[in-house]
């Protein structure tokens, strides 16, 4: 599932520094950290040790992190601390995401609204699969989707999720399944756990 | 003026500095121009008595103008010959054909600022810019390394210029790159363009200061530097044999025999005159060729590069 023909859907690598003179701030998704990545992230960013800065965010109060370390209790919080960091990003920082799709791609568009270039920013993914979807018909989105055939929270139509992914909306396209013919909606599966 | 390319008045000429000429061009028919957009270029095709040359150089009129193009030209004491045709030989009523206007240097028009850096002559690219940052209102500046008596040579077109700062080789006078370029903003693109030595050290110190690729921007003038030892280059197809002399490119040699070569910028940055080398070994000093592509030995940028060895066998 992390891997698809449709061009547009992101590909994800492990982090690791770049050393750049800029600041570097990693913000990971602590309830999906899995044993021993706390320790790869800290020998993966050691270059830049003194000038990271790493937040955590919803993580068990006893995981530890390289750097200057910063607790937030949700993804929204975080979102609001990005776009009001002091004195803003500058042309040779860098941002490091680790978590689910929805969780890095909320950061990842709230920095870009900070003035963050695109190539000043890497992810890799940790945790679950779960999508949030754009619905091609109503615009809404739909949060937290697992399965290939969801129910769209804006206009209940049955959306097929799609691996057409957009970047600046940070979602997957939903496009109604049973436009061809009304009420034939295939079984639902479970898909993206 | 539809067509391949332009016919061009020369409206009037004015010596702006000891070595650079301010030209005003107008459409022959006494039409509008085609427009062009901030960064741009044409080629002049300047008939000498015994030589062609083929030059580009940047409009510095404001973008979308269409009653006139102006270029500046500098005097280059060791050109081949095209600066010193403009100075010399090139008077108003002149005609001239030359190339619809192309872009290889248009600003980024998602930027947040614009970082200029302007190296001699290389300001002209930027005249243009400012004229559109002005009329746009984007945050811009410009940083113009330059020699001393010149640093108000180019006043009449930076009236609009926002941040503007001078740079001359003198002691507490010279452009700190470095620092510079480590305190600008996200969103911040950096435009460099200069001689080669200028464009090489911002580029290096940029990357060096962890700038992404994406937001760093360079013009070359190449031309000027696609002369050097002489060879022989056998078009392969037209089955013609033509010598290249040490101050013609290989591209103007490919011309001066009538073989159709396509080409664009002349400066080794587009792309458009790429060539398969069937045999000898390329010269590369273009900017459009990667690593990889240099060392197959198997392309050429006729434009600006030449050959090592005494013969190369092109597929033209």
């Amino acid at each position: 599932m992390m891997q698809s023909q449709i061009v547009s859907r992101p590909r994800y690598r492990d982090l690791a520094a770049e050393d750049t003179a800029g600041a570097h701030l990693l913000i990971v998704e602590g309830d999906t950290l899995a044993a021993g990545q706390m320790a790869a992230l800290a020998t993966a960013f050691a270059v830049v040790a003194e000038r990271l800065q790493t937040w955590l965010v919803s993580a068990p109060a006893t995981a530890l992190a390289p750097g200057r370390v910063r607790r937030l209790h949700t993804v929204e919080e975080a979102r609001t601390a990005l776009e009001h960091i002091e004195d803003g990003f500058g042309i040779a920082d860098r941002l490091y995401l680790q978590g689910t799709e929805p969780f890095m791609w909320s950061l990842a568009t709230a920095a870009g609204r900070a003035g963050l270039s695109p190539t000043q920013i890497r992810m890799q993914h940790a945790g679950s699969l779960k999508r949030r979807v754009w619905c091609t018909h109503c615009h809404q989105t739909t949060e937290n989707v697992t399965t290939n055939i969801a129910t769209c929270a804006g206009c209940a139509r049955a959306l097929l999720v799609r691996d057409h992914f957009s970047r600046r909306l940070g979602a997957f396209m939903g496009v109604m399944v049973d436009a061809e013919v009304p009420g034939e909606v295939p079984q639902r599966e479970e898909v993206f756990r | 003026m539809i067509g391949d390319t332009l016919e061009l008045i020369v409206v009037a000429v004015d010596d702006i500095a000891s070595s650079l000429r301010h030209v005003r061009l107008a459409a022959a028919d006494g039409g509008p121009l085609p427009p062009a957009a901030a960064g741009a270029n044409i080629q002049l095709r300047l008939q000498g008595a015994a030589r062609t040359w083929r030059n580009a150089y940047s409009l510095i009129s404001p973008p979308g103008r269409r009653d006139a193009y102006e270029i500046i030209v500098r005097r280059v004491p060791e050109s081949r010959g095209g600066s010193a045709f403009v100075h010399e030989v090139l008077k108003p009523g002149d005609r001239l054909v030359a190339s619809w206007p192309s872009n290889l240097f248009a600003p980024q028009r998602t930027a947040r600022h614009h970082l200029m850096i302007a190296g001699g002559i290389g300001i002209t690219p930027f005249l243009s810019y400012v004229a559109d940052f002005a009329h746009s209102g984007a945050s811009h500046a410009l940083h113009v390394c330059c020699r001393e008596s010149e640093t108000g040579t180019f006043a009449p077109w930076l009236q609009a210029c926002g941040e503007l700062h001078h740079y001359w080789d003198a002691d507490g006078h010279r452009l700190d790159i470095p620092a510079l370029l480590a305190r600008q903003p996200a969103g911040t693109h950096l435009y460099v363009c200069g001689p080669a030595a200028l464009n090489d050290e911002v580029i290096q110190a940029a990357a060096n200061a962890g700038w992404p690729a994406s937001h760093v921007h360079c013009e070359h003038f190449g031309a000027a530097l696609s002369g050097g030892t002489p060879f022989t280059a056998f078009l392969s197809r037209s089955g013609i044999e033509v010598e290249v002399g040490e101050s013609e490119s290989l591209l103007e040699a490919i011309e001066r025999v009538g073989a159709a070569a396509p080409c664009l910028c002349r400066g080794g940055a587009c792309g458009v005159c790429v060539t398969r080398v069937l045999e000898g070994e390329p010269e590369h000093r273009d900017h459009y060729l990667g690593a990889a592509e240099r060392e197959g030995g198997e392309l050429i940028m006729p434009c600006v590069s030449r050959a090592r060895s005494t013969r190369l066998v092109l597929d033209l």
